[in-house]
């Protein structure tokens, strides 16, 4: 193991770490329960937009709830206000732990969760009224990212004054992720919003520029923010530091060099030029490497120590959102190559890859930390161990299931598109049952959600303090000597 | 890795680099296309788009048709797009100067629209298909675009817009009639206007095999 400081958690006594969880407990709650509401909405809308692709007559004919408005509400509302405030709210957390400084200005960051929020709402509103930009991830019309965007530069702001502010000492790893979320996100949504959407440029040169965000926005914003929480959380839980210096070394670079370049990968063959697609397949390839870099160093830091998955919550979630993440980045890896790519290109199959990335990988992530982080936050437990059972099997089955039918059927539609001898409507014969399947997937998540949000409705209203024991999932084991912070 | 300066350099250049590659570049060399002239016409390649068209770009954002239908036509022979005759040749940036955003679309949950003026040229069959789009096929999950059309009593004469050939379910009630509003006219005029099929030098036409 290596004894270099970045892979050592942190240092602090309990004592402070209380006193800094307490600081920003605020701030994160409002991150939070915020964007747990719209997690609900935007899997409702998205269970919605699954069932009319299956049956288009379900709530037909009225203009605000057609299948065009109620997909971009569901990925929009699900980007920006679930997805992207729980990084937030995670981020927050972690920056103030690993720079051990109590939060400062938490007003501010208040007044900017509020915004940000109102952001969403006037954003989703004008979808809903018909707004769009019609850019994929950037569909909120204009008077709403500006508002998006003044929230965030207040957090990245703040973000920033808390790392020269830090107590000296080397940087985590976690914080090498923190830095490049925080610093990446203004800069794709600056750029992306000024140039498609405020001030459009020439329809011509838009599309590797709106390529470039879509790529970006998961692989520089949603991976670091994940990885911030699973490189911090997974050691800390089963009280050991990250395996490997060098492999974190690996993997933080090559996600932010080929992340960042891989976005073209999905325009093959499309109007743009030559090189610029070339580049963006090899670079989807090379994800290859922070996708083995990830999961190796994970592994062997929980090495010996996988018995606590079974019964802590968070690292339970966490290790499945590792998992996701290895999947998708091989799965997109593979879906880079032109030969493959020519035929997966516009069929089900980027849905379902689409699904095991955000889903599978950021929310699994996602829940297993504001597992973990909410009882510290507030002093409160879990409510009940079994929902959030249910909660992680209901999710867990979802995206199995959503994915699995999403790629399989993609993989035939898209032959089938491809084929001179098949025709349109055959193609369409042929996903529908998988379109079925997703249809199923949809309800699942939908309940998973709804569990998810009675367990932190649940919490907050609760008043029962936490005593000695933490909410475990299943029995621990009785030799167990693991020093587990659940 | 323990200095932040030294962070901040290395995602700088990281993140920049694709920064100059993807932005800057298409920028400084995608963003200032101008339609080459016509020799035969003396008009313009692309033609210039009528102002019903221009209109009907917007019905299409705002009703999401982007959603399900792409308008990119990929080369042979990567692909058998041009084969399965959705154009005649690779759609290139020069195509897409008279859009406001591009409508490549990420999905083909229903066919491939960038030449769908060349096979299509009826505008009463598309205004049709966009009312109820399962009584051209049945089998389609195209939602109805009903809400682009006024349902209402014929007083007096019945108007000569009125959608003909509603039949089954579809067909208006006795006495009452379809008529389609001014955006869902825009929105047919747009998508009777896409047609790729003027030559471009940068996106030769590939020779007959
Ligand atoms: C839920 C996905 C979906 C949405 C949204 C959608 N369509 Fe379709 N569309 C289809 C499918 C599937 C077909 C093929 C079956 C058919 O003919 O209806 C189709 C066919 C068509 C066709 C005939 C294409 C051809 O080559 O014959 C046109 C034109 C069309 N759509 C226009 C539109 C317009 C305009 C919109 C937006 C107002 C739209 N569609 C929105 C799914 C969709």
């Amino acid at each position: 193991m290596s004894n270099d400081q970045s892979s050592q958690t942190d240092t602090l006594s309990s004592a402070e770490r209380s006193a800094i969880d307490s600081s920003v407990a605020s701030p994160v709650i409002l991150f939070f329960g915020t964007s747990i509401l719209w997690l609900l909405l935007g899997s409702i809308f998205e269970l919605t937009s699954s069932i009319k692709l299956v049956w288009p007559f379900f709530l037909d004919g009225l203009s605000f709830l057609t299948y065009g408005r109620t997909s971009i509400v569901s990925v929009n509302a699900l980007a920006y206000g679930w997805a992207t405030p729980a990084a937030i709210g995670i981020g927050l957390w972690l920056t103030t732990r690993l720079c051990r400084v109590p939060l400062a200005h938490h007003k501010l960051l208040i007044a900017s969760g509020i915004i940000w929020n109102l952001g969403v709402f006037v954003g989703v509103s004008g979808l809903l009224i018909g707004d769009s930009t019609s850019i994929p991830l950037l569909n909120f019309p204009a008077y709403s990212t500006h508002i998006l965007l003044l929230s965030f530069a207040l957090i990245a702001t703040w973000a920033i004054v808390t790392f020269f502010q830090r107590q000296s000492g080397p940087l985590f790893v976690s914080q090498w992720f923190l830095v490049a979320g925080f610093f990446s996100f203004p800069w794709l949504f600056a750029t992306a919003s000024q140039l498609l959407v405020w001030n459009p440029i020439q329809a011509s040169a838009q599309s590797p520029i709106a390529a470039w965000y879509a790529a970006g926005f998961f692989n520089l914003w949603l991976v670091p923010m994940g990885l911030a929480a699973a490189f911090y959380l997974i050691p800390k839980s089963i009280g050991r530091s990250v395996n490997s210096h060098h492999l974190s070394l690996l993997a933080f670079w090559s996600i932010l060099l080929f992340g960042a370049w891989s976005g073209t990968s999905r325009l093959i063959g499309g109007p743009l030029p030559a090189w610029m697609v070339s580049v963006g397949a090899a670079a989807g390839v090379m994800m290859i490497i922070p996708a083995l870099a990830v999961a190796l160093n994970l592994h062997f830091t929980l090495e010996g120590h996988y018995a606590p998955v079974a019964w802590s919550p968070s690292l339970r979630f966490i290790v499945s959102g590792v998992l996701f993440l290895l999947t998708t980045w091989l799965l997109s890896a593979i879906n880079s190559i032109p030969s493959v790519n020519s035929v997966t290109n516009f069929s089900d199959l980027t849905r379902g890859l689409n699904l095991l990335g955000y889903y599978g990988f950021f929310s699994m992530i996602a829940f297993g930390s504001i597992y973990y982080i909410l009882p510290r936050l507030t002093g409160k437990e879990w409510p009940s161990s079994c929902l959030i059972s249910w909660h992680f099997w209901l999710a867990l089955s979802g995206i199995l299931l959503g994915a699995s039918a999403l790629i399989l059927g993609g993989l035939i539609q898209g032959f089938a598109l491809q084929d001179v001898g098949i025709t349109f409507r055959s193609s369409m014969d042929f996903i529908s049952p998988f379109r079925f399947c997703a249809a199923l997937a949809s309800i699942l998540l939908v309940a998973a959600n709804l569990g998810f949000a009675l367990l932190f409705a649940g919490l907050l209203w609760s008043t029962r303090r936490s005593g000695a024991t933490p909410t475990l999932i299943a029995v621990r084991e009785e030799n167990s000597q693991e020093p587990v912070a659940v | 890795m323990n200095k932040l300066t030294l962070l901040f350099t290395g995602i700088v250049l990281t993140f920049g680099s694709a920064w100059v590659g993807f932005v800057a570049y298409p920028v400084a060399n995608l963003a200032n296309m101008e339609p080459l002239p016509d020799e035969e016409t003396g008009g313009l390649i692309p033609p210039t788009l009528s102002g019903l068209a221009v209109a009907g770009q917007k019905v299409y954002a705002a009703s999401g048709c982007v959603e399900c239908h792409s308008q990119q036509v990929r080369p042979d022979p990567l692909t058998t797009d041009i084969a399965k005759q959705l154009g005649k040749r690779q759609t290139v940036p020069r195509d897409e100067i008279r859009e406001h955003t591009p409508f490549l679309g990420e999905y083909r949950i229903g066919q491939d629209l960038s030449n769908y003026g060349a096979r299509e040229t009826d505008v009463a069959a598309v205004h049709r298909h966009l009312y109820s789009p399962q009584l051209v096929s049945p089998w389609s999950n195209m939602p109805s675009y009903s809400y682009l059309y006024q349902y209402r009593k014929i007083v007096g004469q019945p108007s000569s817009h009125a959608l003909q050939g509603l039949t089954g379910s579809f067909a208006p009630k006795a006495g009452y009639e379809v008529v389609p509003t001014q955006q869902a006219e825009a929105l047919v005029g747009y998508l009777l206007s896409l047609n790729q099929n003027y030559p471009l030098p940068e996106s030769p036409e590939p020779t007959a095999k």
